[in-house]
């Protein structure tokens, strides 16, 4: 079937069942539009199925209802929940939205956005703004409908330490801080409020609960949750050379009091760096050897030798440790 | 600047075919025209993000839409003056159809990132995304973005951008081994997914530049005006090697793969164990050494020789310092 044709279907079926007052048998369907007559009953019944597939793709809510006689099964595409309601967005306001949405530049969101402001007076021009904000929310797709129909979720999640683990969870909210996605949730498990990074998600989120699963989230502060990981941070003291200072102190570092050595004034001094998280910002840290030498925590001196010792074995000349080099090309 | 190209396309669109995403438009285009009779091609596929030639598609499509028996068979009557579109009838239609959750989302979570930078700027911004989390139902207990407060060097650059007057800062390039005094005059600040870059002219260096805040320091404006005027379109830069550039090769396992997004790779080809091998040419190979050592191990220098050695001397020295 060719797409012009489609097109025009899918169009043609919405109306039919914005207009129906009640719910339309797939023979009445075929009567109100004129298709899925053709070639044989089933091969035309699965056009249909297809077709209604596509539309709720799309967001088109047709809903399935018992019919009084028979035992059929009527559609319906509920007007309430189909019709987006009125914004009443200013022209200022129309505007601000399409600037955030182009700056973003993410696929799709142009169509959201002329949803949103179709019913809406048009934008003013506005200046370009000093910053230009980039953000993607990609991470987030996989949940946005198990948080808006309230629907148990299931994962396997990286902990910081330990094995990854399966995790159940009832997911009430996510959010970005620092450039980084997080899921705040129910564990049912350990039935308590746990937050999650969505980086640490291995594979799916799979949608384990029917919609309605859970109840209205308890209150809670979503910015005191996401504190919640940080828990983990630690506090470093570095050993740093002159070179590298710069790079210390753009992160925040700052010279402890001991620090120079009165007989060596161009020699290393020690800085403490706070909040320091060991799995994420160890890249950071390992991007400074050898101007930068840490003297505590051990565990993060632990984990430095570790990475460090991975990284000269792997570097080592000749058929190195790291493994057959011919062979791969 | 690091970006590879076409990091931003992460599609929200279901996976389906052109039909789907034709009637998708279709349905937001019918309120759309109907609000604005008279309103051309051109301004409506700009506003669609679309090009006219899709418009003119979708004009035909809804000009032959139409139940049988409703007003001699048609829904829509498409009329085009020169350029200039005008539809009739379509009263089903004449709302757009509510956004997805994962639209709906998305759309929230990305207006909502931007105000938190952007609030003196686009004060509008603000109760757009409250009229917005109203209509589809995504309060910010459900999904928000929070920003850390203004450091000072971002609050001096900000102020500079807006006034116009060059700043002066101690900055470590890709290809510096020490910081360096630098001049520019501030042309824009750009926040991709949390990381901020200043984009600017280069006093001394005469020419277009792309600076990570993060590496930068001692940041003082001057009370000398910008000598030459911002230019109209400032594209997101990426790396452009030049001749002399050095051809390195990386092998990266799974947990390096990142790296491929921070460089532009020439080739990425895969290899057997799951890994890929890239080959990038660079004018700051120091650079690529400190990505290969924050890589941890899953990242290797294959080529060239001095520059593996270099890597395994890195580690070698620091191990040394530790142990």
């Amino acid at each position: 079937m060719s797409a012009t044709i489609k097109v025009e279907r899918l169009v043609n079926l919405t109306v039919a069942l914005l207009e129906a007052r009640r719910p339309l048998t797939f023979a009445e369907i075929r009567r109100r539009t004129g298709y899925y007559s053709q070639g044989d009953a089933e091969s035309a019944r699965r056009m249909f199925e297809r077709d209604k597939d596509d539309l709720r793709k799309l967001g088109v809510p047709i809903i399935t209802r018992d019919v009084a006689f028979g035992d059929d099964v009527g559609y319906l595409i509920d007007r309430r929940t189909y019709e987006l309601p009125d914004l009443d967005l200013t022209r200022d306001e129309v505007a601000a939205l399409s600037l955030a949405v182009g700056m973003a530049g993410v696929e799709g969101m142009r169509l959201t956005w002329a949803r949103l402001a179709a019913r809406s007076p048009d934008p003013v021009a506005l200046p370009a703004p000093a910053v230009r904000v980039l953000i993607a929310a990609d991470a987030v797709e996989s949940l946005a409908d198990p948080i808006v129909y309230r629907s148990t979720v299931a994962f396997t999640y990286r902990a910081q330490t330990g094995e990854p683990a399966r995790r159940t969870v009832d997911p009430y909210a996510v959010a970005q801080r620092r450039g980084a996605w997080y899921l705040v949730g129910h564990d049912r498990d350990r039935d308590a409020l746990r937050t999650f990074r969505l980086d640490r998600i291995e594979g799916d989120v799979d949608v384990v609960g029917e919609a309605g699963s859970f109840t209205e989230p308890p209150k809670f502060d979503l910015a005191e949750a996401l504190q919640r990981p940080e828990a983990d941070l630690v506090t470093l003291t570095l050993e740093v050379d002159p070179a590298s200072r710069w790079a210390v102190e753009a992160r925040g570092g700052e010279r402890s009091s001991s620090g120079v050595d009165p007989a060596q004034p161009a020699g290393p001094e020690t800085f403490v760096v706070h909040a320091f998280d060991p799995e994420r910002d160890l890249g950071w840290l390992l991007g400074l050897v050898p101007a930068v030498r840490v003297v505590k925590p051990p565990e993060v001196v632990g984990r430095v030798v570790d990475a460090l010792t991975r990284i000269r074995d792997g570097h080592a000349s000749g058929e190195s440790a790291a493994g057959p080099t011919g062979g791969t090309r | 600047m690091t970006r590879s190209a076409g990091g931003h396309n992460g599609g929200t669109m279901p996976r389906a075919g052109r039909a789907v995403t034709d009637v998708a438009r279709m349905l937001a285009l019918v309120p759309w025209l109907l609000e604005r009779p008279g309103v051309t091609v051109e301004e409506t596929a700009d506003s669609f993000g679309v090009s006219p030639t899709a418009i003119r598609r979708d004009l035909h499509h809804l000009d032959f839409c139409g139940l049988p028996g409703l007003g001699g068979g048609d829904l829509f009557e498409v009329d085009m003056i020169g350029d200039r579109i005008v539809v009739a009838m379509a009263d089903e239609l004449r709302r757009p159809l509510r956004p997805t959750p994962a639209e709906a989302l998305r759309l929230v979570l990305t207006a909502d990132g931007v105000a938190e930078i952007l609030a003196d700027e686009l004060p509008a911004l603000r109760s757009a995304v409250d009229k917005v989390r109203a209509a589809l139902g995504i309060p910010a207990e459900v999904a928000d973005v929070l920003a850390d407060e203004p450091t000072e060097v971002l609050t001096a650059l900000r102020d500079a951008v807006r006034d116009g007057v060059v700043v002066t800062f101690q900055y470590r390039g890709r290809a510096d081994d020490q910081p360096r005094l630098r001049t520019v005059e501030p042309w824009q600040l750009l926040v991709d997914d949390g990381v901020w870059y200043l984009q600017a002219r280069d006093v001394t260096a005469d020419g277009a530049r792309v600076f990570r805040i993060d590496r930068m320091h001692a940041v003082e404006a001057t009370t000398r005006r910008r000598a030459q005027a911002v230019p109209t379109e400032l594209p997101v830069p990426l790396f452009q090697p030049s001749v002399d550039a050095a051809e390195i090769i990386v092998e990266l396992d799974d947990g390096a793969h990142w790296i491929t997004d921070a460089v532009v790779c020439e080739e990425v080809m895969q290899v057997s164990g799951g890994g890929v091998e890239v080959r990038l040419l660079t004018d700051a190979p120091q650079w690529i050494a400190q990505l290969v050592m924050s890589a941890g191990g899953s990242a290797r220098i294959r080529s060239p020789e001095w520059l593996r050695m270099r890597v395994h001397e890195q580690a070698s020295r620091g191990l040394a310092a530790v142990e």
